[in-house]
């Protein structure tokens, strides 16, 4: 008699590829693992380590395939774990998913490492990422950008050569003091148009200058000169290759997690990451305003000349905004006051 | 336990689906997932997929047997390890020379009607019901025309083409859907389909006329108020509101048009499936209530940070599944599967990761 085995599990047994069920039982006899139906009759037997049996998820119906193909399919998961634990195997997995107090430190470690790869994994591979990535890429991207915007928004200055050059003067001795030197950074004239009275920096060092800012400056030729040395910090600090590689590594985190998150709230997940770019942009912003100040005091300038800046835009652009969590720049006012406060650090030291 | 369906007792009725998972065993499943994806790096995330799959699969219950998901880690590891070196080197090309990219993006909208076909065919060899797997045997054209140039058309469209869109989607999908040697057929009446897209329609125009009405009134606010003051703070923020108003407005108004649309076309073209020519599917899912369940998930998933997205997917599964049913029409008898491998997970790992996702 074939059940003189022991009976591991009740269920069903199916022939290879077909669909046709027959109520069955699961034996273990002799070091092999037999299926039998209601009447005693062998319907598959194997070595026991040649049938498989799939994984424990959660309470679904448990198979175990013989070579065949044939299938014996329960329910009775608890019967088979005990089997297979006497065998020396069991899933590891599925005892970590148990609803067991244990889930709830998971749950607080799935919050922290979340949280603690956002604030220092994702910053350490940034870093890195901008470490290995050859000087040719960022000139690439810059001049693939100037290009378009030459082609778009810009237009050549109608600024004088003289005054053209006095301001380019300034801007080496500025630059003089910059990582690289001043021939790492190259100023370039151009009508702002839409753009209006702006000064913003490449990657690769070349700095664009509209003639709309440099008429609103009136003659302040310092204060020029302290807007070009922020640009320059940007560029020192390589803030939009960073800020590149940040949002390239948020939309990154949400694919590595995204089969378990669902997907709207992956879209509001991605759309967080932009406004949280925004607040890593403020602080660029602020980084860029205090590389200015040291510039200038080391080229023998007024330190606090892109304040004057920012006074200019309250006044004359009636720009009093607050930061806010929209907003890329830090609020005016309190840029302003930043850039004093440094100041009388330097002075201190 | 009979290996048969029988017809007798309960002819022609209908016999829904049952969904037998729970929130908080699948808790377990999913922290457990969410735990290990980070930290192996994502390299778990493939084998989280598998786990998640059977999970789910395993506990939709269709005349007493359960569906079960066959794919293994590795065939998703293997398919998502192409596609991430595919990703990289058309990064590294594209940095080397711009027309690089442009060759990379014509190669990739060459390939996608054969990654669709891929993905389909993969998803239905993986999945099985009673032993038997489905098949998928759709062409390449098929997909081109159907998926591709039909989403296409849908969009240019304004959505007012749509209907056709879900109707040749639909009918490749579902005609060359095979359980074992038993084919689905499906034929979606057009009118019917124009009938799902009214009330989608009338809540689009709806909600264009209110956000323009707000809009009409932020700029009277502006042009009320003192020009000579234009820049002070609480105009700077009505205009920045009034734009996140119009973007987000938009957003949220196709999004809740779309959930309406896409109930509605689940149960016309699910109720309008046959197997093997005789067997009916049908689906009743209320339209509003299953806004209601997918919009609520989402808040309630954000507002506990992640952490009842557990609960959400199986409010979801549930509802669907159990306004899933089919009626037996005679016997089934005995269904066999036709083949044996399943090939490798490249295409649908490339789905899953574009954020086309066919379910079915």
């Amino acid at each position: 008699m074939v059940s003189d085995g022991e009976t591991i599990a009740t269920g069903e047994w199916y022939p290879p590829h077909s669909s046709a069920a027959v109520p069955a039982r699961l034996l273990s006899r002799g070091g092999r693992l037999i299926a039998v139906t209601a009447e005693d009759a062998a319907l598959s037997d194997g070595a026991i380590g040649k049938v498989s049996f799939t994984a424990r998820v959660g309470s679904i119906p448990r198979r175990a395939v013989f070579t065949d193909g044939s299938v014996f399919e329960s329910a009775d998961n608890d019967a088979i774990d005990a089997f297979l634990r006497a065998g020396g195997k069991s899933g590891w997995v599925h005892r970590l998913e148990e609803f067991h107090p244990r889930i709830f430190v998971f749950a607080v470690a799935v919050v922290l490492l979340a949280v603690g790869i956002y604030r220092y994994a994702l910053p350490a591979l940034v870093e890195v990422a901008i470490f290995v990535t050859p000087p040719v890429v960022s000139e690439m991207m810059s001049y693939g950008a100037l290009n378009t915007l030459d082609t778009t928004a810009l237009s050549p200055s109608h600024i004088k050569e003289i005054r053209q050059a006095e301001i380019a003067d300034r801007f080496r001795k500025v630059a003089a003091n910059a990582e690289g030197g001043a021939d790492r950074y190259v100023l370039n004239f151009r009508n702002g148009g839409l753009i209006g009275p702006n000064a913003f920096a490449l990657p690769d060092g070349n700095i664009v200058l509209t003639d709309q800012l440099i008429e609103l400056a009136g003659g302040d030729d310092e204060m020029i000169t302290g807007v070009l040395a922020h640009e320059i910090g940007h560029v020192e600090y390589k803030h939009s290759l960073r800020q590149l590689y940040r949002a390239a590594g948020v939309a990154g985190l949400v694919m590595l997690i995204a089969g378990d998150i669902g997907s709207g709230v992956e879209d509001i997940l991605t759309q967080g990451g932009g406004l949280l770019a925004l607040s890593y942009s403020r602080g660029a912003e602020a980084e860029a305003d205090r590389r200015s100040v040291e510039l200038m005091r080391k080229a023998g300038m007024d330190p606090v000349a892109i304040a004057r800046f920012f006074d200019l835009l309250e006044t004359k652009l009636g720009d009093h905004s607050r930061t806010s969590m929209l907003s890329t720049h830090p609020g005016t006012p309190e840029r302003k006051q930043a850039i004093l406060d440094y100041v009388e650090i330097l002075k201190r030291d | 336990m009979d290996n048969r369906v029988s017809a007798g007792a309960a002819a022609n009725a209908f016999e829904r689906a049952r969904f037998t998972g729970t929130a908080s065993e699948y808790f377990g499943i999913w922290i457990v997932n969410v735990l290990l994806t980070i930290v192996t790096l994502g390299i778990y995330s493939a084998w989280a997929k598998v786990r998640r799959n059977r999970y789910f699969y395993g506990n939709t219950v269709l005349l007493g047997r359960s569906f079960e998901y066959h794919a293994t880690g590795m065939q998703i590891f293997i398919g998502r390890l192409i596609v991430v070196a595919f990703v990289i080197v058309a990064n590294i090309l594209a940095v080397i020379h711009p027309l690089f990219s442009l060759v990379t993006t014509v190669l990739i909208l060459i390939a996608l009607p054969w990654l669709i076909v891929r993905g389909l065919r993969f998803n239905a060899r993986v999945t099985s019901y009673r032993n038997v797997r489905f098949d998928f045997t759709g062409s390449a054209g098929g997909a081109f025309v159907s998926v591709m140039l039909g989403s296409l058309v849908a969009v240019l469209s304004l959505g007012l083409l749509a209907p056709f869109a879900s109707r040749w989607l639909n009918r490749y999908i579902f005609n060359n859907l095979r359980y074992g040697n038993r084919p689905f057929d499906t034929d979606p009446k057009l009118g019917a389909l124009y009938g799902a897209l009214v009330i989608p329609a009338v809540m689009v125009v709806l909600g264009a006329v209110v956000l323009s009405a707000l809009i009409a009134i932020i700029v009277v606010g502006i042009q009320a108020s003192d020009a000579s003051s234009v820049e002070s703070d609480p105009l700077i923020f009505m205009v920045v509101s009034g734009m996140y108003l119009v973007v987000f407005g938009l957003i949220i108004i196709y999004g809740l048009a779309g959930l309406i649309y896409r109930a509605a076309v689940h149960n016309i073209v699910w109720s309008s499936t046959r197997i093997d020519g005789r067997h009916v599917l049908r689906s009743d899912l209320s339209r509003a209530r299953y806004a209601w369940i997918a919009i609520s998930n989402v808040v309630v998933t954000v507002l506990t940070l992640g952490l009842m997205r557990p609960w959400a997917a199986v409010r979801l599964a549930r509802y669907v599944t159990e306004h899933t049913a089919i009626r037996i029409e005679g016997e089934i008898g005995e269904v066999f599967t036709q083949f044996e491998a399943s090939g490798t997970a490249v295409g649908s790992e490339y789905m899953s990761m574009e954020g086309l996702d066919f379910g079915f």
